[in-house]
């Protein structure tokens, strides 16, 4: 590819939150026609460059030109102006609304169609012109996510957009819908628009990119073409040096013991009355960890809400220690011994408006010594608040503060001091490193591993398939609200996971028996860092 | 190069924020009334020198500021206990003519012999049950099909208040004294009245502030305050640690409607000695609500902000010998509704002045979205 | 046949609904943009007693009624600065406007020499249309026989269903109250279309007071308006916050008082105090309807951001 001129140019731009630099002097160019990477942990300043680029916030310093001219946005609506235009990861349509309505809401006098039926029929023509097929009169809460990012992609092209910023547009779709999404996306480029596409899964943007630059710590960590890059250079500019190592712990599986989690044919209904789990069927023994591997949105919180005793079981039952737990309510399921880390850290972990205090007796509240007939004693309840936030290393935490206040690493270091002191046989950990820094995750997956260790059984559930494999005895997979596929650590086979994961037979691509043996001490230095980064990646969401 | 209003979210408030925002507040409202006063051909000096002395000077105007006080505290108690686990009940006002009706039922149906003892501790408990019955009708359906109570209590309130109307106005009920020529409630026994503790001060404020110091232990001290506090704050976290939201919203509406009933049972047996729908309906349980929110829905705060307000709401009496409407009391009332409730704004975030230029007036607030968020 | 009980309940009716009729038209503007006021009443109050004092000063029905809408529009900017700006709870800046637009219609009411409690009309209302139509029988009473303030009221039904549904500033509008974060996305300023929406209902509630004074009562007391606010916020949710359902529902409770005094001649005692309990009751009934089936009463629910403050980093 040739060296053609920017559309885009971006000079040592700078952008302060409370006197804390989020990006701090970044160059980033986008030239016509290319689709460009931008890559970056949790927290390396994507989006704040991006809302920059999209209008939302301004610059302390630096420059943005558009094709030579310097400008400057003032609001969203000027930068599109100037023909930029941001697709959100959570899209901004309003649901009630059909798809043509979206699409010219808000246009100005003169830009905007002269009737409903017009807009339609001119959605129409773009969505054929560029592939991205979508029915205009229909109401958005009728259509798929991926349908939905259709939408999205569509008003900005129809608003003119030149330059798209794709955020992170592959962490709700499906496989099939993310090839669509890259044809599409290869139309525009042919058609003369430059595309930035955020992200930080390693695999895609090293297929389908031309160019990609990575922020680290809020920093330009280098620009590179793609084809010239090998992941491991990409993972060195992501992470610094001495990332890779970290990962590699060893693990010891200790003695597995009686079971203390077990599910026959559970079968679970969502929020929309459709069958989100299946005749879900498995246990987990003392010292043994097993981990639910899958894409996000394939049953996995309907079924933690289900063992947690948050949402019906529909039929199907399920045994905590012995106990049977089916229609006990999450009261039951933790009295029978079990352990909850939720998802959500604030919201559902903890209440986020009240003090640390009150977090960590949430669910002993009502016994001795917290409380004696249904009294309250405060001064027990700081002094667990105290044991338990040495004891687990919380830190940031001001009396009669607010949890909400405190970094994502200590808010899950609280629920867990909290869920792993109570007496339990076993610990459900949902997406326990999400967000968290390296430090953080480390410490957070110790505890887990801990747990093994001491004779409890550990489920995690995880999206990141990396520290599933790293951490887990037996992995699962789920997909469409199934088992798919059940490995050990003998067996393990990660292609294979990958494939059950997005819903391929692997027995289809690699016939069975010859499944690769995979040694967790010692993988192959690249297959390790792809996955490595894979999952610092899930991070932000 | 033009200055432009930022505003950050205050993560922690100190008390000199939380105290001295409603105090200015205070402030800026009896300024606003000055002027108006001032406009209106008035001297404000004297005006609120008039006010002062006829509800806060004296023995006299407090026992009458107290008097007024009492159903004002029961009221505000009543939306505070709602708030409390974010559920918003505007029905006090109807709860509280509820209470009315129920009380004076058990007033006028018990023998007149009884010990005042037994016959107000009946109506009180019949009372506070009518009006919990009351705001079920809000709380069961809020409880299983989430309806939205803003609006079910809401309306409700305009229900009890023509059944209260049509038991004196509309027909000639057990309630209404077939005596008068001017529709009225049959007059209560004493043994059925609240009785006196100096002048129009009656036992009903011992009740309110007895009332008070027990919510406030309640929510604060017991495990059952313990979450409703945990659902007020998060309902999904009180669910994941076990607690039952259900049941906890039927019960608080409950107690909420039993407080402002019992409102409506210091007032009837209290003040007005019978049912009478006209000095009954002066928004006694909307005034709460606004009660409520001023004292951040803290029981032992309801008390003197009640206190402040009934003082505002006497203050009026003497203004007419100094040529000044007494309708000024109300405007300066709701001004001072106004501003407090604006106040919380400042309380809840900072507001600055940044020098940037931004011409955009609806402009955004950007804190840092990672900030924000609160990730490490 | 034109002097029958029946018909002039009829036409009386019809004029009873206007001032509820155009509170419950702004209220439901308002809502639409997500903003919920529950001040009509004291918005009423405050355009009763302004558009009387302006009726009385010039004698003008316009005046009176552009007087009384501003006045409206004043205090609904109030609970714009308060429930849009300052992000207060709604409801309660909403119940604090009842309470200063009755403390401020009482106090401008017993203010000055002499007051407007003891002042007489000076406003003449005409029937707009010509005697002959008034003439005819039945539906010249009924249907002709009114001012222009009725007829604007009808065509007002119309014009706010044609904006909200037809025009690109209804989309807009509709978007702010269903999904404010997207239509900020789109280039919408969610904070000016919630405010002007405000105002658009202040300006409402005002004229429904302003015309209740001038054109039906005649004179000024304090709390007026007697509910009628009140009246106008359960329709609005009665009516699914659709304009010309609102319109039905209007003449129903205008018609509500004379209904009383109807049924009686015909010897059927349904007390007044019932009858007005109806519209609340019908209000409370349709809430409890519309959560219960969620599904099959999408058309009868509220706007999805209704009452929710927008700042644009809370997302």
């Amino acid at each position: 590819m040739t060296t053609e001129p920017s559309r885009l140019e971006v000079r040592s731009l700078t952008k302060s939150f409370y006197g804390v630099p989020a990006i701090d002097s970044v160059d980033f160019d986008l030239r016509g026609g290319e689709i460009h990477g931008l890559l970056g942990e949790n927290g390396a300043g994507k989006s704040t460059l991006c809302s920059v680029l999209s209008g939302l916030y301004r610059p302390d310093t630096g420059t943005v030109s558009i094709d030579g001219s310097p400008v400057q946005f003032r609001s969203p609506h000027d930068a599109a102006q100037h023909g930029i235009g941001m697709v959100y990861q959570h899209f901004r349509l309003v649901d009630s609304f059909t798809v043509a309505q979206n699409i010219v809401l808000g246009l100005r006098r003169g830009t905007r169609p002269k009737s409903i039926r017009q807009a339609e029929s001119m959605v129409g023509d773009l969505a054929d012109e560029y592939g991205l097929h979508v029915d205009p009169t229909a109401r958005i809460w009728q259509l798929s996510v991926g349908e939905q990012q259709r939408v999205e992609i569509l008003k900005q092209l129809f608003r003119g957009a030149q330059i798209l910023i794709l955020d992170e547009p592959t962490a709700v779709l499906a496989p099939q819908e993310t090839d669509r999404l890259f044809e599409a996306v290869s139309t525009m480029v042919g058609k003369g628009h430059s595309v930035v596409l955020v992200s930080h899964k390693m695999a895609e943007t090293m297929q389908y990119t031309d160019r990609l630059t990575v922020l680290q710590r809020g920093r330009n960590a280098g620009t590179a073409d793609t084809a010239n890059s090998t992941p491991a250079d990409v993972a060195k500019m992501m992470f610094g040096d001495s990332r890779a190592a970290d990962r590699r712990e060893v693990t010891t599986a200790a003695d597995v013991g009686e079971t203390v989690l077990s599910l026959s044919d559970v079968c679970v209904t969502g929020d929309s009355g459709l069958a989100a789990v299946t005749d879900a069927s498995f246990e987990v023994r003392r010292g043994q960890v097993v981990g639910v591997a899958g894409v996000a949105g394939n049953g996995q919180r309907e079924l933690q809400e289900a063992i947690a005793g948050l949402r019906p079981i529909a039929s199907g039952s399920l045994e905590v220690a012995g106990t049977d737990c089916t229609k006990t309510g999450p009261k039951g399921s933790a009295k029978a011994g079990l352990a909850f880390v939720p998802e959500d850290r604030l919201g559902v972990g903890l209440a986020p408006g009240l003090p640390l205090e009150h977090n960590m007796a949430l669910k002993n509240h009502d016994r001795s010594p917290h409380s004696r007939f249904g009294v309250l004693s405060s001064s027990a309840i700081a002094k667990t608040t105290k044991r338990l936030v040495e004891a687990f290393d919380v830190r940031g935490n001001r009396r009669g503060m607010r949890v909400s206040l405190m970094s994502g690493g200590n808010l899950q270091k609280a629920i867990l001091a909290r869920e792993l002191t109570e007496g339990h046989d076993v610990l459900l950990a949902a997406a326990p490193t999400r967000g968290l820094d390296m430090a953080a995750a480390e410490a957070v997956r110790a505890h887990i591993v801990d747990e093994r260790a001491a004779g409890r059984g550990v489920l995690v559930f995880s999206e990141d398939l990396d520290e599933i494999i790293h951490m887990s005895d037996v992995v699962l997979v789920m997909f469409k609200g199934q088992i798919v596929g059940s490995f050990t650590r003998e067996s393990l086979d990660v292609d294979a996971v990958g494939l059950l994961m997005t819903g391929s037979d692997p027995t289809v691509v690699s016939p069975s028996g010859s499944s690769i043996e995979i040694d967790l001490t010692e993988a192959p230095d690249e297959t390790l860092d792809v996955a490595t980064i894979s999952t610092a990646e899930e991070a932000t969401a | 190069m033009t200055s432009a209003i930022q505003v950050t979210p205050r993560g922690y408030a100190g008390p000199g924020v939380r105290f001295g925002v409603p105090f200015l507040a205070l402030v800026f409202a009896l300024v606003v009334g000055a002027v108006i006063l001032r406009i209106a051909g008035n001297d404000p000096a004297e005006a609120y020198r008039t006010m002062f002395d006829s509800s806060l000077n004296g023995w006299t105007s407090i026992t009458r500021t107290l008097a007024l006080a009492t159903p004002l505290i029961l009221t505000g108690l009543a939306a505070a206990v709602a708030f409390q686990m974010r559920v918003y009940n505007i029905g006090g006002e109807g709860q509280l003519y509820i209470g009315a009706i129920a009380g004076s039922w058990v007033g006028l149906l018990l023998p007149e012999s009884m010990s005042a003892v037994v016959m107000l501790s009946a109506m009180i408990a019949v009372g506070a049950v009518a009006g919990a019955a009351w705001a079920l009708l809000a709380a069961i359906p809020k409880a299983f099909f989430n309806a939205d109570e803003i609006i079910t209590t809401l309306m409700l309130n305009f229900v009890a208040l023509s059944l209260m109307n049509y038991l004196i106005f509309g027909s000639l009920s057990f309630w209404r004294d077939p005596k008068r020529t001017v529709p009225g409630g049959k007059r209560l026994p004493d043994s059925a009245i609240m009785p006196s503790l100096s002048g129009r001060l009656h036992i009903g404020i011992i009740i309110a502030v007895v009332a008070a110091m027990l919510l406030w232990w309640l929510l604060r001290r017991t495990s059952w305050g313990f979450q409703v506090r945990t659902i007020g704050d998060s309902p999904r976290a009180a669910r994941y640690s076990g607690m039952s939201v259900r049941l906890k919203t039927l019960t608080v509406l409950g107690m909420s409607g039993a407080l402002a009933a019992i409102a409506g049972v210091s007032e009837v047996s209290g003040v007005t000695k019978g049912l009478e729908p006209r000095a009954l309906a002066t928004d006694i349980g909307f005034t709460g609500i606004i009660i409520a929110v001023v004292a951040r829905n803290n029981p032992l705060g309801v008390v003197p902000v009640s206190v402040f307000l009934a003082a505002i709401a006497t203050s009026g009496s003497r203004l007419q010998s100094i040529g000044i409407e007494v309708e000024v009391v109300y405007l300066l009332q709701g001004l001072i509704f106004l501003t407090v409730t604006a106040g919380e704004f400042f309380v809840s975030n900072r507001v600055g002045l940044r020098a940037e230029r931004r011409a955009e007036a609806d402009g955004g607030i950007p804190p840092s979205a990672e900030l924000a968020r609160g990730v490490s | 046949m034109n002097e029958s009980v029946l018909v002039l309940s009829i036409a009386s009716a019809v004029v009873a609904s206007i001032p509820i009729l155009y509170a419950a038209l702004g209220e439901i503007i308002t809502n639409r943009s997500g903003v919920m006021n529950l001040g009509v009443e004291g918005m009423m109050l405050v355009g009763a007693v302004v558009g009387f004092w302006a009726g009385n000063e010039t004698g003008s029905l316009t005046a009176a009624l552009i007087a009384g809408g501003l006045a409206g529009v004043g205090l609904a900017l109030v609970h714009a600065l308060l429930a849009v700006t300052l992000r207060v709870d709604q409801t309660v800046s909403g119940l604090s406007l009842v309470i200063v637009g009755g403390g401020f219609s009482s106090f401008v009411g017993t203010s000055g020499e002499p007051g407007l409690l003891s002042a007489p009309n000076e406003v003449e209302v005409n029937p707009l249309l010509p005697q002959f139509m008034q003439d005819l029988p039945a539906v010249g009473p009924i249907l002709f026989g009114h001012d222009i303030v009725v007829y604007a009221g009808i065509i007002a039904v119309f014009a706010a269903t044609w904006i909200l549904n037809r025009t690109a500033t209804g989309l807009s509008l509709r978007a702010v109250g269903e999904d404010p974060a997207a239509a900020d996305a789109a280039g919408i300023s969610v904070i000016r279309t919630r405010y002007a929406a405000t105002a658009i209902g202040g300006f409402g509630a005002g004229i429904g007071g302003a015309y209740l004074t001038v054109a039906i009562v005649g004179t000024w007391q304090n709390g007026l308006t007697a509910g009628i606010g009140w009246i106008a916020v359960a329709l609005v949710i009665l009516a699914g916050w659709r304009p010309w359902l609102a319109l039905v529902g209007a003449l129903a409770f205008g018609g509500l008082n004379g209904l009383g005094f109807t049924l009686q001649l015909a010897q059927v005692d349904v007390p007044s105090d019932f009858l007005k309990m109806m519209p609340f009751i019908a209000a409370y009934l349709v809430v409890i309807l519309v959560s219960a089936n969620p599904g099959r009463a999408r058309r009868l629910a509220a706007p999805a951001a209704l009452a929710q403050p927008y700042a644009r980093e809370a997302r």
